[in-house]
């Protein structure tokens, strides 16, 4: 008996042991598997970080190349590597920056190296900016010329110069806070095996086939129409674990909405990556998912022209002065923008456009912005106070016919002007359409009259800059990490009649001003940086050139035999060299 | 009949000049532009949009953007003494976007040297990516017409055979629904129905076909022989096929039924033949013979790809490419897409003329 005993408690023993060790030993190698995630898009149009602009591109490259500059995921801001724990790996440690905050040093890390043990210099980064110059001059066929500075501008790079093998410095051409944006487009290529001669970059073959990398994953191979596979790279130097988990990730190409939602649910997709709203409640009730939400970085709204739509004008003149661009009839009064924000019930719009899963935006900036103000409540739906304020402004019903006419009080409107505009939108967008058709039936109860109307997408661009629309619903779409400068949406610079994205016409001195000095904020601390964009917020929710609407909010999902998922907004895959894929059983 | 197919080939080139012409025009009259639709965003510039303008060539004057596509720019803006920078230029200016600085000289050969361009979304080499989408495009596209083909034609002798009856009836309600379906819809219903309903009803963990793709989603080794991944091109195959089981079929019934109206059917009943052997050897054989004017545009004409089909089932296609380039607005895509299917449809029908001809000897080349 004590014999037994003493073998039962051995046995025991053993298997407590054998329990305990179980995780140390899953840590002594990658446990593997493979991440099969559905791309909505195109194929990738290039693996080259010189070439890509679009979504797809980017997806990869962001595997495959190294970024200059750390990003912490936990709040989507640029920061030094040293001494930030969750900042991301990349080849630049610290930097300094000279008196006048216009030259940057930049401090890169000793120990990286390129697939092919060469090492990471600062060669790689002084290639891809003389890349981007010969960009502007039109020899390589790349985004990164937008951040060489273009003559008489205050953004942008003026020049990268190697100090030494691990240190360059880069001079910009004022000390704006958004400098560090536009360094960071400087992602390391390995020049040694790059041509010479520039104008050979646009079709070099490393670009649908990388062959030198550096990061998380090296590149597999490119099924065109179908799928981009990659290995994981096991000399990752900033792996959490000391290896990469996975054996690999590939991005198959599944073009229809509804067929990706299908794939992922029945287990032929083990991520997926904002889907559809329509179906999120058939992922959610999914046992087989690990659901991930957040206030997205896509927006929508409806836009106001504030100008004369029938008479378009750039917003400044050839020496900055700025001209007068009229009034709309209609729109110019702000008293009458701030009445049909007030008329337009968007949380019943979200119920019913995005299913609910939509975050109101209370101003310019999205909700899961650095700099977003969370003090400022939404403008309340309050249809009585409406009709209040555009009898104010100079609006009745004196024909009793459901629509209000001008009265001799309006601002810009000849009296006996009926109020009744147009709203466009693009067709094929169930959630715009959805939008334009309450937003008229909402309107209607206060007596305005909408003519909504759906057109193609393109068309609508067209008519957008040319500026001699009414009012049109749209989106943007933020980038990460997020920038709060409204430079391009806000100011009258951009006011250009065919080209510019202040399509409205907006110019408020205030305003404008605010966004400077948000640019110039000395140290640039982003705390302090804040303060000005909370002013900036407060300012457009009273101004209104869009009526601000919601952003749509985004949605990971993972199979539950992923292990390792834990996004943040906008990261899903900040530490993919964690992840694996638990095999069924 | 060398001659004939000289003469029909010949006759071709001034409608493949008007085919490109009016395609040129229609794409470029379309609103928006390329430009826009690449750069729309929060934070680009009107100073990136002018410099990508200028850079793809889209602000000048329409003439001189369709000779450029057609012939090239090598001969409108080039480097004579050989130092990198160009210093002539011919139809157009030296420094197109006004920085004082010459564009770089012409490096495009235009279509007829065979050069398609340059996707203005992809940055790559417009033929090699149509390349790389035609063995897929005619795979799917040749399956499907085998189905229909085989399945279409004798359901359609037999219901002209059989006419009238429970078959015939049967067939004709087929051919109305098949033609009457969504595509999309249908694909759809399929991809559920066999990539998680049926898998759940009988307790499987996979589905029983893959929901979509050409090859299986492996790391590495490539789209393996057709042979082993067959299983993929049954779905796709069978939604496309629908539309040509019930043309076919409804097509073959009434060339039979017109065929079974002659006397030398009569003449062969008369004389004694089994039915079967008046009907198929006989019949069958004469009513085929207007389907070859459907074969030769049906044959060229994989080479359109199915753009819904592919979608739904992510075939990598050509059909799917053009749609995806026509919303893009990528004019060097859709302008080789349009090319290549006008010269496929021009050569579809001057084939379909000489197979008419070589079957039926009622008709010679002239």
């Amino acid at each position: 008996m004590k014999i037994s005993t003493k073998f039962l408690l051995s046995g025991v023993l053993v298997v407590v042991l054998a329990l305990m060790a179980a995780p140390l030993a899953a840590q002594d190698g990658p446990e593997g598997g493979v991440i099969i995630e559905g791309n909505l898009g195109g194929d990738p149009a290039t693996f080259s970080p010189i070439i890509a602009s679009d979504t797809a591109s980017s997806r990869i490259t962001e595997f495959l190349f190294p970024d200059l500059l750390s990003v912490d995921p936990s709040q989507a801001i640029i920061v030094p590597r040293e001494g930030n724990p969750l900042a991301s790996s990349a080849v630049v440690d610290s930097w300094d920056i000279n008196e006048d905050g216009t030259v940057y040093t930049f401090n890169m890390r000793q120990d990286m190296v390129w697939s092919d043990g060469t090492p990471i210099t600062s060669a790689d980064v002084v290639y891809v900016w003389d890349a981007a110059v010969a960009g502007q001059e039109g020899i390589v066929d790349t985004p990164l010329s937008f951040i060489v500075a273009a003559p008489g501008e205050e953004t942008g790079i003026l020049d990268v110069q190697a100090v030494d093998d691990f240190t360059f410095e880069v001079t910009f051409a004022s000390s704006a806070c958004d400098a560090l944006f536009d360094a960071a487009s400087l992602e390391p290529v390995p020049s040694h095996i790059y041509p010479e001669d520039l104008s050979l970059i646009n079709d070099f073959e490393e670009n649908l086939n990388p062959t030198v990398t550096a990061n998380v994953f090296s590149f597999g191979e490119f099924r065109p129409g179908e799928q981009v596979s990659l290995l994981a790279d096991q000399n990752y130097i900033d792996a959490d674990l000391g290896f990469v988990n996975l054996d690999g990730y590939i991005y198959r190409n599944v073009p229809d909405l509804n067929v990706i939602v299908e794939q992922y649910l029945a287990g032929e997709l083990s991520v997926v990556d904002n889907p559809n709203v329509a179906r999120r409640a058939d992922i959610r009730a999914d046992e087989g998912s690990q659901v991930y939400s957040y206030p997205g970085d896509r927006w929508d709204y409806l836009a106001f022209n504030l100008a004369d739509p029938t008479n378009p004008q750039n917003g400044l003149d050839a020496d900055g002065n700025a001209i007068d661009q009229g009034n709309h009839p209609l729109f110019g009064d702000v008293r009458v923008r701030q009445a049909i924000a007030r008329a337009i019930n968007v949380d019943a719009i979200i119920d019913a456009a995005v299913f609910g899963e939509g975050s109101r935006m209370t101003a310019h900036l999205i909700p899961a912005s650095w700099a977003y103000h969370t003090e400022l409540p939404p403008i309340a739906f309050d249809p009585e106070m409406a009709a209040e304020m555009l009898a104010e402004a100079g609006w009745a019903d004196a024909d009793g016919n459901g629509v209000l006419e001008a009265t001799e009080d309006a601002l810009y409107a000849d009296a006996g002007t009926e109020f009744v505009f147009t709203l466009y939108t693009n067709e094929g967008n169930t959630r715009r359409t959805a939008m334009g058709t309450l937003v008229q039936d909402q309107l209607s109860q206060v007596g305005i009259q909408v003519d909504f109307q759906t057109i193609d997408f393109n068309t609508l661009l067209d008519i957008m800059d040319s500026q001699t629309f009414d009012t049109l619903i749209l989106g943007w779409r933020n980038g990460y990490p997020d920038r709060p400068d409204s430079t391009q949406l806000f100011t009258p610079a951009s006011d250009v009649v065919g080209s510019g994205s202040n399509f409205t016409s907006f110019n408020n001195a205030e305003f404008t001003s605010l966004n400077e000095q948000a640019q110039f904020v000395p140290g640039c601390d982003p705390a302090e940086r804040a303060e000005f964009y909370f002013q900036m917020q407060e300012i457009m929710q009273e101004e209104l050139p869009y009526v601000w609407m919601f952003a749509q909010d985004g949605m990971y999902a993972a199979r539950t035999e992923v292990n390792g998922f834990d996004p943040f907004p906008a990261q899903l895959y900040w530490n993919i060299d964690t992840w694996s894929v638990r095999s069924a059983e | 009949m060398v001659k004939y197919t000289l003469r029909r080939l010949l006759q071709g080139i001034p409608t493949f000049f008007g085919i490109t012409i009016l395609s040129y025009l229609l794409m470029t009259a379309a609103p928006g532009g390329p430009v826009a639709a690449l750069t729309f965003g929060p934070n680009v510039s009107p100073q990136d949009r002018q410099q990508l303008a200028a850079r793809l060539g889209v602000n000048d004057p329409l003439p001189i953007q369709y000779l450029r596509w057609l012939l090239g720019d090598d001969w409108m803006r080039w480097d004579s003494d050989g130092d990198g920078i160009a210093d002539s230029s011919f139809l157009i200016p030296l420094d197109a976007d006004g920085d004082g600085e010459p564009e770089p000289p012409g490096v495009r050969q235009g279509v007829l040297r065979g050069d398609f361009g340059r996707s203005f979304f992809y940055r790559r080499d417009v033929a090699s990516m149509i390349g790389e989408r035609v063995a897929a495009t005619m795979e799917l596209g040749a399956s499907a017409l085998l189905l229909g083909l085989s399945v279409g034609v004798p359901i359609g002798i037999v219901a002209a055979v059989t006419r009238g009856s429970r078959f015939d009836t049967a067939t004709r309600v087929m051919a109305v629904m098949f033609q009457a379906i969504p595509v999309f819809w249908l694909g759809l219903l399929l991809i559920m129905l066999f990539g998680s309903a049926l898998p759940r009803a009988l307790g499987l963990d996979s589905p029983i076909l893959p929901m979509g793709g050409r090859c299986p989603p492996v790391l590495i080794g490539g789209c393996p022989p057709i042979y082993g991944r067959i299983e993929y091109l049954i779905l796709p195959t069978f939604v496309l096929a629908t539309g040509a089981i019930a043309i076919y079929s409804r097509y073959i019934r009434a060339s039979m039924l017109d065929v079974m109206s002659q006397d030398y059917m009569r003449t062969a009943h008369s004389k004694g033949l089994k039915g079967r052997s008046v009907w198929f050897r006989h019949g069958a054989r004469n009513a085929l013979i207007p389907l070859a004017t459907f074969l030769g545009p049906a044959i060229t004409g994989l080479l359109g790809g199915a753009a819904i089909t592919e979608t739904i089932f992510s075939w990598p296609g050509l059909g799917r490419f053009a749609v995806e380039a026509v919303r893009a607005q990528d004019f060097p895509i859709v302008m080789a897409v349009v090319i290549i299917t006008a010269i496929a449809t021009l050569l579809g029908y001057i084939l379909s003329d000489i197979l008419y001809a070589l079957i039926d000897p009622r008709i010679r080349f002239d």
